[in-house]
């Protein structure tokens, strides 16, 4: 049986303690040039990997960060687990009120910015398949294109409109909300794209596996949300605080997450969909929920993040002509499907184009849905690094373009 | 009746004054409250009931208004049949009626509160301010505390000066106008991106930018006499000055009329003013400022 030797525990702790340390340093200089920290994480990842020291120091590299034995199987336990936890800290952001009460603006806008970035990147692969390296079926790579295409990245569109003081306004609460959106259907449209990997696109099954993420999804969303509502107030006064709440919502979320890779979902859905049924309470003090994203976002997100620079080669797998083709598909289509949205809900054109470009920015999410993506053999190193690049740019694009056609 | 009145027609002063008459076992507390009211407000008051006309309900009708001590002159009573929420709202406008009265529970079972009772609906559709009375008094009360949102709304000068009108009006000396701060995502990048003290920073902003719009609106009306606070809270829009109306053992919360049609699914997914009918913490006043 394969069990952690006395070095490996050694190096795992020392890994992770050097990795902890370290990604905080790069996160703080991220933050002095505007960048967000999980960039900052990101290109650690790819100085401590095979790409800059992998490549200089090799063996070194290799003794610290291993690529097969007890270590890396801990490691990749680790970052499964960072990556549930991502989800379920994304979920808690998702307030479904939000979209309701946005009216027209919002809806089309929250649509347009889904559907047309999600046809033309469908599209682009189903007619154009030669421009792609398509390593797995070639409807669940342009499903999974398609979903790569429409996501947003909630965090980083809350610092933006944060920093120009977007956040009250209406053009804010049209970009938050149809972020939202986006992020709800994404998500679940991409594990519905995971399980197909798995079951290989049988229409039993695909039929089955829609059935179970609307049950799933309904169950939670109405009934679960419904209970944690009750029972929270209860965590609150009867158990020690703030632990109790901490235990019992990563109690929670992975129990989500196990139900749904159990049902044949992948785990991230259970993680996502318990994730808005617990960020809604009404109960759920300001307080716990930082705390929550404290520890998720300090701990285990960089961990996750670095993880992803230590197994990629980014200058071998940097294929310029597909980056281009990506970013410009990337920002073509989504700021061209948000903006018409917004137009259409009676925004000026200036305006529709700075929700277009606020949706534009794509951070972490995009990130997490590559690495997964790749985890399971959907795409290759070559698109998972240009979508790497992709949600780089877009994220740091984004706040200059506001401000100029907000201006 | 020249609908046209209604078009733009100020949210305050409450001229004329709308009672839905029930025949409940609180319908007398329900007259009484109204009746003081529009004696206040110098109001002019129209009794709605829904329902055939019968000389026993004539007779018992009568019988209540004698008991209210009001002038047969100061009030009407308006007698149609259909459906309680379209006739009382279409009787509403139709009589440019600019307060409703309703008496209601203060929490409704789910299943009716999913459904929709006549009360909860009216307040979803009505064109016209609604007053929700949760405890009738057939000495009414004299109201003491009053809490009103100050959220970000082209509505809210309105709501805010109905308030100060109705403060003035009752002689209520404690106003507080409370902001609530919902804003996805803020924890998430205060706990990612933010030192302390930005992070302080950030919440401080956030109150100084509220607190400098409410001064503003509250700038612009006469409050002497009235002791205004301005409160910042966190929570869900809806929840959270329900609950700090509660808290503070307001007698009235005021609040802006709905924004959008509101339905079922705005029940399920709860939001706003559907969290504060789910579970009434006082009275409460919705304005509709017809903007």
């Amino acid at each position: 049986m394969l069990k952690l030797e006395h070095n490996d525990i050694i190096v795992l702790l020392g890994s992770i303690g050097g990795i902890l340390i370290l990604s905080r340093i790069f996160a703080e200089l991220g933050k002095k040039i505007k960048m967000p920290s999980v960039m900052g994480e990101i290109l650690l990842g790819i100085i401590l990997g095979p790409t800059v020291f992998g490549s200089l120091l090799p063996d070194f590299c290799n003794t610290i960060f291993p690529v097969t034995g007890a270590t890396k199987i801990a490691m990749d336990g680790i970052t499964s687990l960072a990556v549930v936890m991502l989800l379920f800290v994304a979920g808690m952001e998702v307030q479904l009120q939000i979209m309701l009460k946005q009216g027209k603006v919002a809806a089309y806008t929250s649509i347009t910015s889904m559907v047309i970035p999600f046809v033309l990147g469908f599209s682009a692969v189903w007619f154009f398949p030669s421009m792609f390296t398509i390593t797995s079926e070639k409807i669940i790579y342009a499903l999974f294109f398609g979903i790569a295409m429409a996501v947003s990245a909630l965090p980083v569109i809350t610092r933006i409109l944060m920093d120009l003081n977007l956040f009250k306004t209406k053009i804010g609460m049209v970009i938050l909300a149809s972020a939202i959106f986006v992020d709800l259907i994404g998500w679940i449209l991409f594990s519905f794209v995971l399980s197909m990997m798995g079951h290989k696109g049988e229409i039993n099954n695909i039929g089955f596996t829609i059935f179970m993420i609307i049950g799933f999804g309904l169950f939670m969303l109405i009934i679960g949300r419904y209970v944690i509502n009750k029972t929270l107030p209860w965590i609150q006064q009867k158990l020690s605080w703030p632990g109790g709440v901490l235990s019992i919502s990563l109690g929670l979320c992975f129990l989500g997450a196990a139900f749904t890779q159990y049902i044949g979902l992948h785990a991230i859905l259970g993680a996502f969909i318990v994730g808005i049924a617990f960020g809604d309470s009404v109960h759920l003090q300001d307080r716990e929920r930082e705390i929550i994203y404290q520890f998720v976002t300090n701990i285990f997100a960089p961990l996750f993040f670095i993880s992803i620079g230590l197994r990629i080669n980014f200058i071998d797998n940097f294929d310029f002509p597909l980056v281009l083709l990506v970013f410009f598909l990337a920002v073509a289509c989504k700021v061209f499907g948000a903006a018409l949205g917004g137009y259409m809900g009676g925004l000026t054109k200036r305006e529709s184009l700075a929700v277009g470009f606020g949706l534009n920015a794509r951070g972490a999410m995009e990130i997490i849905l590559g690495t997964l993506a790749l985890n399971v053999g959907l795409i290759d190193n070559k698109m998972f690094v240009a979508l790497v690049v992709m949600a780089l740019i877009t994220s740091m694009m984004s706040a200059p373009l506001i401000k100029r056609f907000i201006d | 009746m020249d609908l046209s009145k209604l078009k733009k027609r100020a949210a305050f002063p409450f001229e004329t004054i709308a009672v839905a008459v029930s025949f409940s076992p609180r319908c007398l507390s329900v007259l009484v409250e109204a009746k003081y009211l529009s004696d206040i407000l110098n109001a002019t008051l129209i009794l709605i009931h829904i329902g055939k006309k019968t000389a026993e309900k004539e007779l018992y009708l009568d019988n209540l208004m004698s008991q209210v001590e009001m002038d047969e002159s100061r009030y009407r009573v308006i007698w149609m049949e259909g459906d309680p929420v379209e006739t009382i709202l279409k009787l509403c406008k139709l009589n440019i009626v600019d307060l409703l009265i309703i008496g209601a529970l203060e929490t409704e079972n789910v299943i009716k509160f999913y459904l929709g009772s006549i009360a909860r609906t009216i307040c979803r559709k009505a064109k016209c301010s609604v007053l929700l009375l949760i405890n009738p008094l057939e000495h009414p009360k004299k109201y003491k505390r009053i809490v009103v949102n100050g959220v970000e709304n082209k509505k809210t000068i309105h709501t805010i000066g109905a308030t100060f009108y109705f403060a003035k009006c009752f002689k209520i000396k404690d106003v507080a106008i409370v902001n609530e701060i919902n804003m996805p995502g803020l924890s998430m990048v205060i706990a990612d991106d933010s030192t302390a003290p930005e992070a302080k920073e950030i919440k401080k902003n956030f109150n100084n930018e509220m607190e400098e719009c409410i001064q503003s609106i509250i700038q612009k009306y006469d409050t002497t006499g009235i002791n205004v606070s301005n409160k910042s809270v966190k929570g869900k829009p809806g929840y959270a000055i329900s609950k700090y109306a509660k808290d503070r053992k307001s007698d009235l919360l005021i609040i802006n009329s709905p924004d959008t049609h509101l339905n079922l699914l705005d029940r399920i997914f709860t939001h706003d003013i559907e969290y504060i009918l789910a579970h009434l913490p006082c009275n409460l006043l919705i304005i509709h400022s017809r903007v």
